[in-house]
């Protein structure tokens, strides 16, 4: 069986490339479609590991601190993320809190704690126990991890509140832009880099 | 050294290698900084937490988790963590986070209460927590003891802490209608307010704590009285009707006012904490002080009905003291009921007189036993005590000591504790016995003899009458008709066209010419005197031409 694994597929139509080896600011299209092949990934191993636990960091950030609180009158109220859940929760709409606790707080958390593991396996060049399905998970985990959904949320309810009560973005919303940032980052394709480091 | 053409150039040797076992690239430093913001947060949230005390309410109206904070001077200085029933189920327990800053307020006598808009009679309170919801007061106490559970208050406390002012206690009988709020005023200006009562270890009084705002505290002296100031003090008198109150609030919710006399010489400002008597109204309150009590027993031997305890005391007509007990006793020599009557004098009350009398008499009037012998002498020249009718309508009785010189002499027994005045019959009494002794008299008249006499002389009256009736009345008849006859024919005579009347008209006329001619006559003879003696002449003229013709 030839060697396959310095081949590349364009994502959009099928065209297979060989893999090149970029530098930085290159980018390969596919001849075809003119759609991206290859981006240079500038973010080592270690470096991905170093991030991935400053995000992990900020998730806590994001889940602990005070998203914004607002205040009319002296009548103060501040929320954190897994306030926003509950409230959802006593209402009649029980399940769309189910589906917004899994995209702003599950999904990332397990993206995050499946990154670690698996790339801190990597940083001694080996392959994680349970290698491949923790791959074929951070896949699946990708469309569910919504946080850049939640931010927008978030700060369209703050601008939109600003005029009729004092509002006050807290920690949570700050740390909560910065980790739905780098979650993009680390948690995009380019972690399929991994099968061919490995 | 020298080259060899042999030797060529020499390679470069390998320059050793040496693999670190672990190489940490710089990207570490993002992560490390994440960590170091989240434990610099961290540490300053733990910084900034104060300590956390618990509070026991009665209820937890109002009190949210997470959402109701404690606030003093309306700052936040902590949040309701949790709120949760008690072991025993009978209140609640609220959990406070306390801000660094408000570590003061675990003293141990820090008052905690829920502010909620409240309406009273004395006005309107936490309206502004209608919007916000409510909110838990504090108030920082002063002692150095700290705590860790406080009970809330139910109602918030009406002096705050530290308010310049001065506190003092009252003493009183009853409550009155006064409470915790309750306005003080001076000269009618509001200065204070009542913020405590409680009554004695023994229950048998009331102390009141009242406090004075400064710079009014200033006012109240050492002479200063207190009296209860609320409702409507109606007079009557001889000036009329006067009705006075303190202030519309007062009446619905009670007040104390205060002055002093008007006449307090070398007058300080009294120390905080003072302790002085609440008095029943102004009067009592501002009249000179009774001085030193003197308890006396009187013995009536007639009925009391009317007299009360506290009905007054007067000698001469001058209120100087009160009586304090009306018992009935049993009088075993002469099988009687009379009634003692226990009475306290103030002697300090009668003023001029008391001094004068002191420094007379150069009596001491701590010296009981001398006092006793003061009075005895009073006895000897007549002093005696009398219950007398107050009210004729509602037949209310006082006692009235007085001097009756005439009365009689009784023993004195100096040593009886309390000295015993001796009593007369009340005026009333006098009275009653004057009408007794009238009517016994009235019942020692004859009254049965004098009756049959009259009865006797009745009959003899009537017998009387019916002769008169019998025998007199029929002649009387007769003769009146006999009259009425004789009348009858006198005026048929005296009729106009009687015969008699005619003849008595012609003999008029008969007598007027006699008259006449009698006149002629005399005239004649006047000129003529001497035809008397010569008879008449036969040329006599006519007697007189001028007479009117003879008919």
């Amino acid at each position: 069986m030839a060697n396959y694994d310095n081949l590349v597929i364009c994502e959009h139509c099928d065209c297979v490339y060989d893999k090149v080896t970029l530098v930085n600011y290159q980018t390969s299209y596919c001849s075809r479609c003119d759609g991206v092949l290859q981006r240079f990934n500038g973010l080592s191993v270690e470096q991905r590991l170093a991030l991935t636990f400053t995000a992990a960091v900020l998730w806590i950030f994001a889940n602990f601190y005070p998203v914004m609180s607002i205040n009319l009158q002296g009548l103060k109220s501040s929320a954190t993320l897994w306030d926003s859940v509950l409230a959802l929760s006593v209402g009649p709409i029980t399940f769309i809190a189910l589906v917004a606790a899994i995209a702003i707080i599950i999904a990332p958390v397990f993206q995050l704690l499946l990154l670690m593991w698996v790339l801190s396996f990597a940083l001694a060049n080996r392959r994680s126990p349970a290698f491949k399905s923790c791959m074929r998970w951070l896949e699946t985990l990708r469309p569910w991890s919504m946080l850049e959904v939640c931010l927008l949320g978030a700060m369209v309810a703050v601008f939109k509140l600003a005029g009729l009560l004092d509002v006050l973005p807290g920690i949570g919303l700050f740390a909560l832009a910065v980790l739905s940032l780098m979650m993009i980052r680390l948690a995009g394709r380019d972690i399929r880099d991994l099968w061919g480091i490995l | 050294m020298t080259l060899k053409a042999t030797d060529g150039p020499k390679l470069p040797g390998k320059a050793p290698i040496k693999t670190r076992r672990f190489s940490v690239s710089l990207v570490w430093i993002v992560p490390i900084v994440a960590v170091l913001v989240g434990i610099s947060l961290v540490v300053h949230s733990l910084m900034q937490e104060g300590p956390t005390i618990t509070l026991n309410f009665k209820t937890g109206s109002g009190l949210t988790a997470n959402k109701t904070v404690v606030k003093y001077r309306n700052v936040v200085i902590g949040t309701v963590s949790d709120v949760e029933l008690s072991d025993d189920q009978k209140s609640v327990n609220a959990t406070i986070k306390l801000v660094k800053q408000a570590e003061s307020f675990t003293r141990e006598d820090s008052q905690f209460w829920v502010v909620r808009p409240r309406i009273g009679a004395g006005g309107v309170s936490g309206i502004d927590t209608l919007l916000s919801g409510d909110y838990i007061g504090a108030d920082i106490g002063q002692s150095s003891a700290r705590a860790k559970k406080f009970t809330g208050l139910e109602n918030p406390p009406p002096i705050t802490y530290g308010e310049p002012g001065k506190r003092f206690t009252l003493r009183t009988q009853n409550l009155g209608s006064v409470d915790i709020g309750s306005p003080v005023y001076y000269r009618k200006i509001p200065v204070g307010q009542v913020v405590a009562y409680a009554l004695d270890a023994d229950g048998k009084g009331v102390n009141i704590e009242v406090f004075i705002h400064a710079p009014n505290d200033a006012y109240v002296t050492e002479n200063t009285r207190f009296w209860n100031a609320s409702g409507i003090d109606v007079n009557v008198g001889a000036n009329g009707f006067a009705v006075k109150t303190e202030s519309l609030s007062s009446l619905l919710v009670g007040g104390i006012a205060f002055r002093a006399p008007e006449y307090s010489p070398n007058d300080q400002p009294a120390g905080e904490e003072k302790a002085f008597d609440l008095f029943e109204d102004q009067q009592t309150a501002l009249a000179p002080p009774s001085g030193k009590a003197q308890y006396l027993s009187l013995r009536f031997d007639q009925s009391l009905r009317g007299l009360k305890v506290d009905a007054p005391v007067e000698f001469l007509g001058i209120e100087f003291g009160k009586v304090v007990s009306v018992n009935l006793d049993f009088d075993v020599k002469k099988r009687s009921f009379p009634v003692n009557v226990g009475i306290v004098i103030y002697p300090q009350r009668l003023g001029q007189a008391h001094l004068k009398m002191l420094e007379a008499l150069k009596h001491d009037p701590n010296d009981e036993a001398a006092g006793i012998k003061l009075i005895g002498t009073f006895i000897e020249n007549g002093l005696r005590a009398q219950a007398r009718s107050g009210n004729l309508l509602t037949g209310q009785l006082y006692i009235a000591l007085d001097f009756y010189p005439k009365a009689e002499k009784v023993v004195f027994d100096s040593t009886a504790r309390p000295a015993t005045i001796p009593t007369i019959p009340g005026s009333l009494e006098q009275l009653q016995e004057k009408l007794e002794s009238m009517v016994n008299k009235i019942n020692q008249l004859p009254i049965e003899r004098i009756a049959g006499n009259l009865d006797s002389n009745l009959v003899e009256l009537r017998k009387g009458l019916t002769q008169f009736n019998a025998k007199t009345l029929p002649g009387v008849q007769t003769t009146l008709a006999d009259v009425s006859k004789t009348l009858q024919s006198a005026s048929s005579t005296l009729a106009e066209d009687s015969p008699q009347r005619e003849q008595l008209t012609q003999t008029l006329d008969e007598l007027g010419r006699m008259s006449r001619s009698l006149r002629e006559l005399s005239d004649y003879l006047g000129r003529h005197p001497e035809s008397l003696l010569r008879g008449r002449p036969d040329n006599a003229p006519p007697m007189d031409l001028k007479a009117p013709p003879r008919n």
